[in-house]
């Protein structure tokens, strides 16, 4: 769900080429993102889940999946180790 | 000493999308004033506003959705700017070019909403309340006063010399003067000058209430409820939206073969150091004359000024006294106008705004009326072509007066582009 969410996100905002997608690997410094990218995808993150994400930019060294691996588990540490469905929260009116 | 031109206008104004509409609105007298919707009025009866009369963001490309109003509003301002101008994308002499910003309070929209999530976050249910600290990442970036002058160099790839002034109400009349100023003294050759405003928001809408310079709803014509000169004046409307003129060195605007709209020859600017809100006679008199000595030209060479005429009780009074002083005789054939009373105060956009009003009318030899004008203040003693548009008027030189909050005047002096 996370990783729907990221590159949802990534695709259609940041206008990421969903084909970089399909390499496993993908690191996230080739997502082609500068450092105002990176925590502009994490805010939706943040947004969604009420907490700010620590030290963005380790990300940068990391595989995509390793990063949404990082992200889901700090979200868990928020919600007592639930990683709670999105669609409970509503966006309130300003977020962006 | 170069001489500069204006070779291109633009605008998005209460008045039209664009310089043409605006102009005509103006000439027509036709009111943008309306009364404030409850979302604004913070449940305050009676509050009036003059919105632009379309968005911004359609007439943009796409991607600056999340810029604030204030930065979209000078973004299309500048795009008719440069169309007018014939200028493409980052120029041959980008380095020469410069842009030249004037705003009053920048971000007003971004502050605004960042405020009501926070607090309607922190008030809302358990669940979401741990949210109201994780506001947008480029909350900063979008709010600060420069955003609008980062977006449009960006946008044109201009890097020259540029600032943003924010000198409330004289904002945009003094990033012209100083454009003015660093293409003839050689700095640039050509700048992109822009005032912009964007803060008809709930938040600003209860503070400028709060400073009772606000216009009272007139009793039958909501519309009819800025009256600037008028004995039944009360005070001016909140207005916003932005003005853009291309300002370019005469020599580069020949090489390239520009079409000129007008010379801006003259600029004026001076501190009254007398009063926080209250204008002073002696400081705008001093920036009209400085004006003049430095378009080298006597009063009796200007036919027009668009005047500050914000509609309060004092600042039309003294602006009159200092209209009156510095043209002596020569006032008694001179236009004054004030076109706030149709596109409301935009405070930092209306300096570059007023000014590129004044120079349609230098073109066009109309003189837009000081509408709902009917019943003129005996204290206010000059031609301030009450009601209807003036034509067919030979103009050879128009003024144009800023004067703001903490005491800051401008004044500036357009006139006809010698071939």
């Amino acid at each position: 769900m996370l990783a729907q969410l990221i590159k949802h996100y990534l695709i259609t905002s940041a206008k990421v080429d969903p084909a970089k997608f399909d390499q496993p690997d993908i690191k996230v410094a080739d997502l082609g993102l500068d450092s105002l990218g990176l925590i502009e995808m994490l805010f939706e993150v943040e947004d969604k889940f009420g907490f700010q994400i620590a030290d963005p930019m380790r990300y940068q060294s990391m595989t995509f999946d390793a990063m949404v691996a990082d992200i889901e588990s700090q979200v868990r540490a928020h919600h007592n180790g639930e990683l709670p469905d999105i669609a409970a929260f509503d966006s309130p009116a300003g977020a962006r | 000493m170069t001489s500069v031109l204006a070779t291109g206008l633009g605008m998005i104004s209460p008045l039209g999308a664009d310089c043409k509409t605006s102009f005509a609105a103006a000439l027509a007298g036709q009111s943008a004033i309306r009364r404030a919707s409850a979302e604004l009025s913070a449940g305050l009866p009676d509050l009036l506003m003059a919105p632009a009369a379309a968005e911004p963001l359609p007439l943009l490309e796409s991607g600056y959705a999340g810029s604030d109003r204030a930065a979209q509003f000078a973004l299309a301002a500048a795009q008719e700017a440069m169309a007018d101008a014939g200028i493409s994308q980052a120029p041959a002499d980008a380095g020469r070019f410069g842009v030249f910003v004037g705003v009053g309070f920048g971000g007003a929209h971004t502050l605004d909403a960042m405020y009501a999530r926070y607090c309607a976050t922190l008030g809302g249910d358990e669940n979401n309340r741990r949210r109201a600290a994780v506001v947008h990442p480029l909350s900063v970036p979008r709010m600060m006063a420069n955003a609008p002058g980062a977006l449009i160099s960006l946008r044109y790839g201009l890097r020259g010399m540029g600032n943003t002034y924010s000198v409330a109400c004289a904002s945009s009349a003094i990033a012209a003067g100083e454009a003015m100023r660093a293409i003839r003294h050689g700095y640039l050759d050509a700048a992109l000058v822009v005032g912009t405003e964007a803060m008809l928001t709930p938040g600003s809408m209860v503070a400028w209430n709060a400073l009772r310079v606000m216009a009272r709803v007139h009793a039958v014509d909501p519309a009819a409820s800025c009256r600037p000169f008028d004995r039944a004046r009360s005070g001016f409307v909140l207005g916003e939206g932005a003005a853009a003129l291309v300002l370019e060195s005469r020599v580069r605007a020949e090489r390239r073969g520009a079409r000129a709209r007008a010379e801006l020859a003259g600029y004026g600017a001076s501190a009254d150091a007398g009063h926080l809100t209250q204008p002073a006679q002696a400081g705008q008199a001093a920036a009209m004359r400085q004006a003049l000595a430095q378009a080298d030209m006597e009063p009796g060479q200007i036919q027009y000024v668009n005047a500050h005429g914000t509609a309060t009780e004092v600042g039309d009074v003294v602006e009159s006294q200092a209209i009156a002083e510095v043209f002596g005789s020569a006032s008694r054939q001179l236009a004054v106008s004030s076109t706030k009373a149709v596109h409301g105060h935009l405070i930092g956009a209306a300096g570059a705004l007023e000014l590129a009003l004044a120079i349609m009318a230098l073109e066009s030899g109309s003189i837009p009326p000081t509408a709902h004008l009917l019943d003129p203040d005996p204290r206010c003693t000059l031609d301030y072509v009450p009601l209807e548009a003036r034509h067919g008027c030979r103009i050879e030189a128009v003024m144009s007066n800023s004067f703001a909050f903490g005491g800051s005047n401008a004044c500036l002096i357009a006139r006809r582009a010698e071939p």
